[in-house]
Formats: structure tokens, sequence, C-alpha cells
């Protein structure tokens, strides 16, 4: 990652990514909610998900098995937070 | 065989979001084209004009819908669900498996097209391309994307002929309706603006170069003065229907398709061949069972390109003399390439309902070589019982379909 992030922050990115990107209305997005049936993003979204965060936080993530497991919103602030956590330090 | 007619007709042109704007922009005499700021950064383009057409409303498309469309599947989602509203055919009877989609196009969208290479070449990175840039880049984009937007379940086909790709798409409508194999079928081409699209004109020496300063009078297609064709963008849709399904019904008919042929030169990639387009004229009047004398106008393709132009106008010239008034449209909004078919067709056949030929817009001073035709070069009042579309594409592959007037 560019630099260490505040779990807000983390947040605040990964819902600008499905408000924009997914036009996914900001009252939805809150942690608990499923990525699939309450977000109703598909698998198709998903890869286009992961490049989006890729960019956003200069990680390399496609093949990161852990993706497979996300079922919720508050999942994704997990995982990203994860990676920050083990010292993705600069672009991959 | 069974009878087949245009019930329905939709467009999204450089004169507009639709039908009327398309033909009342003719009507006005208007130009759509353009200088195009931006385009002199790329090096060895000498054409700067076109004539795009405006993208909107693109988001009453929902986006799980729309996420798998470039610029093009949008234009034939809105000029597909024009010709659908104005045939007065509901989405609920479009998943009958009777119900078809055909939509050609040069190839997929432009604009997405160099977004995948931009993204990925540089540094030979996979990792960056989104999931729906394959979907935007296929060459059967608007026909799966509008298929899969209303639902289609019958044939959904794309016709990638350049140039010909919509006549083509028309001409496959109507075989498979004809043969009793669908009731109905949207039939129609697409086509995306870019400078890549231009400069692959461009590098060939057959886009106009000369009107940078002058935009609105380019292309001059059959005038002394042209310099190449200019480039343009949007979609036609119409909706091929079989006549008794129709008739039962009480659609409205915009006219009876009675003739169609497509067939190649044989002979050069980009050069017309007079022979090849003579018999594709013949075949596709002899498929009408009618002679060259019954038709009572010639839609050109009439790009405005040296060569085209003067070997369209003698094949025209070899079959129907100078008795049948000719004129092209694309003075008026472009090239639209895949799309042109579709388009020029659904204005002639507002020229067949009005009674009256829209000219050649700046066709001045006919070029020796296009002579012995009979140019429209004002507007004329004229009956129109049967009228002729011709498209030619690159790659030798020519069309021709033949439309008559349904008397009400």
């Amino acid at each position: 990652m560019q630099r260490r992030l505040a779990e807000q922050e983390v947040v605040a990115t990964i819902n600008e990514v499905l408000e924009d990107y997914f036009e996914i209305e900001r009252e939805k997005l809150l942690p608990e909610m499923n990525i699939f049936e309450d977000l109703e993003l598909d698998s198709l979204d998903i890869v286009d998900l992961v490049v989006a965060m890729q960019e956003k936080f200069g990680v390399r993530i496609r093949d990161d098995e852990r993706i497979r497991s996300i079922r919720t919103l508050g999942d994704i602030y997990q995982f990203v937070l994860a990676l920050q956590e083990e010292g993705f330090s600069g672009r991959p | 065989m069974k009878r087949v007619v245009i019930s329905g007709v939709g467009a999204v042109s450089p004169l507009g979001g639709d039908v009327p704007s398309l033909v009342g922009g003719i009507e006005e005499g208007k130009s759509a084209v353009r200088y195009m700021e931006g385009w002199d950064r790329y090096v060895g383009l000498r054409s700067l004009v076109a004539a795009p057409a405006e993208l909107k409303n693109e988001k009453a498309i929902p986006r799980k819908s729309r996420r798998s469309m470039g610029r093009m599947s949008v234009f034939a989602v809105q000029a597909t669900e024009q010709a659908l509203a104005d045939a007065e055919v509901g989405r609920e009877v479009l998943s009958s498996d009777r119900i078809g989609c055909i939509i050609g196009s040069t190839m997929g969208s432009a604009e997405s097209l160099c977004e995948a290479f931009e993204t990925m070449l540089p540094e030979r990175d996979l990792s960056k391309l989104t999931a729906m840039k394959f979907f935007q880049c296929v060459s059967h984009t608007a026909a799966m994307n509008v298929a899969q937007y209303l639902g289609i379940t019958g044939y959904v086909m794309a016709t990638s002929a350049a140039c010909a790709s919509s006549l083509q798409a028309i001409g496959a409508g109507y075989d498979l309706v004809r043969m009793g194999k669908q009731d109905l079928v949207l039939c129609g081409g697409s086509e995306e603006l870019h400078p890549t699209v231009t400069a692959s004109f461009d590098i060939l020496f057959a886009t106009s170069t000369g009107y940078n300063d002058d935009p609105q009078r380019t292309p001059r297609p059959f005038d002394a003065e042209r310099d190449g064709l200019v480039v343009g963008e949007g979609c036609g849709m119409v909706v091929l229907e079989e006549y008794e399904r129709a008739l039962e019904r009480g659609a409205k008919t915009y006219g009876e398709i009675i003739g169609y042929h497509t067939g190649g030169s044989g002979d050069h990639v980009t050069q017309s061949n007079r022979e090849s387009i003579v018999r594709c004229i013949g075949a596709a009047l002899s498929s009408a069972g009618i002679s060259a004398a019954e038709v009572d106008y010639i839609n050109a393709h009439g790009t405005a390109t040296r060569h085209g132009d003067e070997v369209e106008a003698q094949a025209i010239r070899e079959v129907f003399g100078d008795a049948v008034p000719v004129s092209s449209l694309k003075g008026y909004f472009g090239h639209t390439l895949g799309a042109s078919g579709a388009l020029e067709l659904i204005a002639s056949l507002a020229m067949m309902e009005k009674g009256v030929i829209y000219p050649t817009l700046n066709l001045e001073t006919v070029d020796e070589g296009c002579k012995g035709i009979r140019h429209v070069m004002r507007p004329l009042r004229s009956e129109i019982g049967v009228l002729m579309k011709n498209c030619f594409a690159f790659g030798g592959i020519n069309a021709a379909l033949v439309c008559r007037r349904l008397e009400r």
C-alpha cells in the first residue's frame, strides 16, 4: 500500500468505489450488508471490484483465496485492513 | 414464402436521438459534421472532421445491463426501444423464441477496445482489466446487449461486414421471417465514432481531409470537389414482422421488403467493383420479381470517396440509365458505417411516406465520372412506390434491399 490508512479511510475508499462504480446508494453501505443479496453484486462485479481495489490501494489481490469467502461489506473492510496488517508497504 | 413488413423504426444519429430529428434534420438540410477538437494530437491523422452522435440518458438503462455496454450498445438499446414503441410491440412478448434480434457493426466498441489495449499493453499486465471490457469489445456486443436487456430468446446474430453490416442484418432478418423461422426480428446496425476508426480510413486515403476548416461542406457525394468520407456514428433499428401478424394486430407499416441480395466482389479489398455491384443490384431486383424500370428511388451508398462514387454511379447507370432519382444521405450525417444501411433506409422510408426525395447534400457540381444518372440536387416531390437501398463495404461486400410501399 502507498501508506498505512486509518480504518475510516479504508471504509470510505471502499464505499466510494461501491457508490461511484457500482452505483449503490450510500444508505445501503453498511458493514452487515451481504454484497450479493443486499447489494446485488454478482461474480462479474467481484472481478471489477478487485480491479478497482487494486487500483485504489495499490495491492495485487486477484489470486488471493480470501476473496472467495467474502460475503458482507464488513468482510471487504476487514480483508483490506488485514492486507494492511500484513505489511503491503508498496505497490507490488 | 411469407411476406415481410417493416412495422417500427428507431434511430440515434448525429442529427439527434430519434427518428423525427433524423428525418427533420435532413428535411432542413442540416449537416451534423463538425471539426473534432483534440483529434489533431494524433500524429498522421489528416481528417479532423466527423459526425458525432450525442450519448444521453444512458443511466435509464439499469447498471447490470449497462455495465457490458460500450457507447454503441447504448445507442442500440435506445434505437431498439424506440422501434419497439413505434411498432407497439410490448416487452412482454419478446421472450417467445419466435422473436429475434440481428444487429450488425464493423466491430465492437472502439473506445472500449482502445481502453482495453491501453490498460493491458504498456506493462503487459492483465490484472487491471475489468470483467466487462470483453463484452464491450466483442463484435456481437450490440446484438448481445440488446438481446440480454430485452430478454430476447429467438435468433440473436451479429452481421459484421463493415459498411454493409446493417443492410445484411435487415436482409438476414427478412430471410428468417420469409422462411417462417421467426415471426418478428429486430434488425439494424450500430457504430461508434473514435479517432482510431477515422484513422483506419485515413491511412487508406479514403477520408475527407480538405475541409477541416469548413466541415459542413463535406462529405460531398458525387461532387467534383469531393475528397473522401467523413465518419459518423449511431444506430438504426427496424422491426421486421410477418405480414399477416402485422395485419392481424393492426400494426402500421412503413413498407414491405420484397427483395434482397448480398454478394462479394471477389476482386479487391477496398476498390469497388462495378460488375459485382451490377450483379448484386440485378439479383435484388430479380428476387423482388421486378424490373429496373419499376424502381422509383435509389438511396445510394455514396460515401464521397473518389473511386467508390464513380463506380457506384457507373453501376447504377448500367442498370437504371438516367431514369431513376438517386441521392446519398451521407452529406447530412456522415458515414455511419455499420449503421448506415439501417439509418438511411429509415430516412428513405420517410421519403416514401411523405412523397418527397431528399437531395444529396453538398452535391453542387456533378463530377464527370459520376454523370449519366439522375442525381437529386434539390428536394423532389415524387411518389415512391418502390425504393432500393444500397451498401457497398470494404472487403468487397455488396448488399441491396428493395422495399415497396403498402397501401393502407
